[in-house]
């Protein structure tokens, strides 16, 4: 109990950011016609991309929420203290690319020293996506 | 122009590195009075805005830090605060949350909580998009 406490503070705090956050709008490439790409991805035009953010918990457990106008990466570091934890990590991983095609996500590689990553792009100006995916990942937190 | 523009940034940064440092005894003092609220006012106060400087953001942020800690009672401390401090002080608190230090960790995980029920989503927001003023 005394525990959660800790725990409770982190994920709110990673909620309200990822709520914040969650602000995307449709967004065709400003350089190539008729194109309508990741900018969290490729980075084309530096005033389309906002701050980074790193939410540690400690030094083991992290979340780095990159956003751009119109697209969101989410980065998750767990601690996996035992055998045990790793699994579940996994298994969880998996389930959540799984249901991914719920949110349209379009990258699941990790990134650099972020161990497992989730992204999630292209939420446009579909409202009804947002709010999915926003009760989705709730569910976890 | 640019070589004009870079030489005043230098000379800047050394006066205000030596403003951070005054700023820093006075705080210290005002901790010393068990005066946390004072002295994390003073801290964000004379936050350097357009500095691309590394060091005076460093600086400034030790200083920040130091009052951040001290602070035993946020819901005072963030009645104390003018709101026009939110935002700076969301800035610092995200700094502080990228160090992964735990006792920092834990601390602006809490005033993160409380201000975030104050000040509402656009702060973050605001802390988000600012790629100008950053800390």
């Amino acid at each position: 109990m005394f525990q959660a406490n800790p725990l409770r503070l982190y994920l709110a705090c990673i909620r309200n950011t990822l709520e914040a956050a969650m602000c995307l709008q449709n967004f065709p490439c400003q350089e190539v016609e008729r194109h309508n790409k990741p900018e969290v991805e490729l980075k084309t035009s530096p005033e389309l991309l906002l701050n980074p953010v790193l939410i540690c918990r400690n030094e083991a457990e992290k979340c780095l929420i990159e956003t751009s106008i119109n697209s969101l990466r989410i980065s998750l570091k767990v601690k996996q203290a035992d055998e045990l934890e790793n699994i579940l990590t996994k298994k969880f991983l998996r389930f959540l690319s799984m249901r991914a095609e719920a949110f349209q996500v379009l990258r699941r590689k990790p990134v650099q020293d972020i161990e497992k990553e989730i992204s999630e792009l292209k939420i446009s100006v579909n409202t009804r996506g947002r709010l999915v995916a926003t009760e989705f990942l709730k569910q976890f937190m | 122009m640019a070589g004009a523009g870079g030489f005043v940034e230098a000379d800047n940064a050394e006066a205000i590195i030596a403003r951070i440092e005054t700023k820093s005894s006075k705080i210290e003092s005002l901790l010393k009075q068990y005066k946390p609220v004072e002295a994390l006012k003073t801290a964000l106060e004379g936050s350097p805005p357009k500095t691309l400087d590394e060091r005076c953001k460093s600086a400034n942020w030790i200083v920040v830090h130091r009052a951040l800690m001290a602070i035993k009672d946020i819901e005072g401390m963030l009645n104390a605060l003018d709101v026009e401090y939110y935002d700076i002080l969301m800035k610092y608190l995200y700094r502080g949350l990228s160090t992964g230090d735990r006792p920092t960790c834990d601390q602006c995980l809490k005033i993160h909580e409380k201000l975030t029920d104050r000040a509402g989503l656009g702060c973050i927001l605001r802390c988000l998009t600012d790629t100008i003023n950053t800390v």
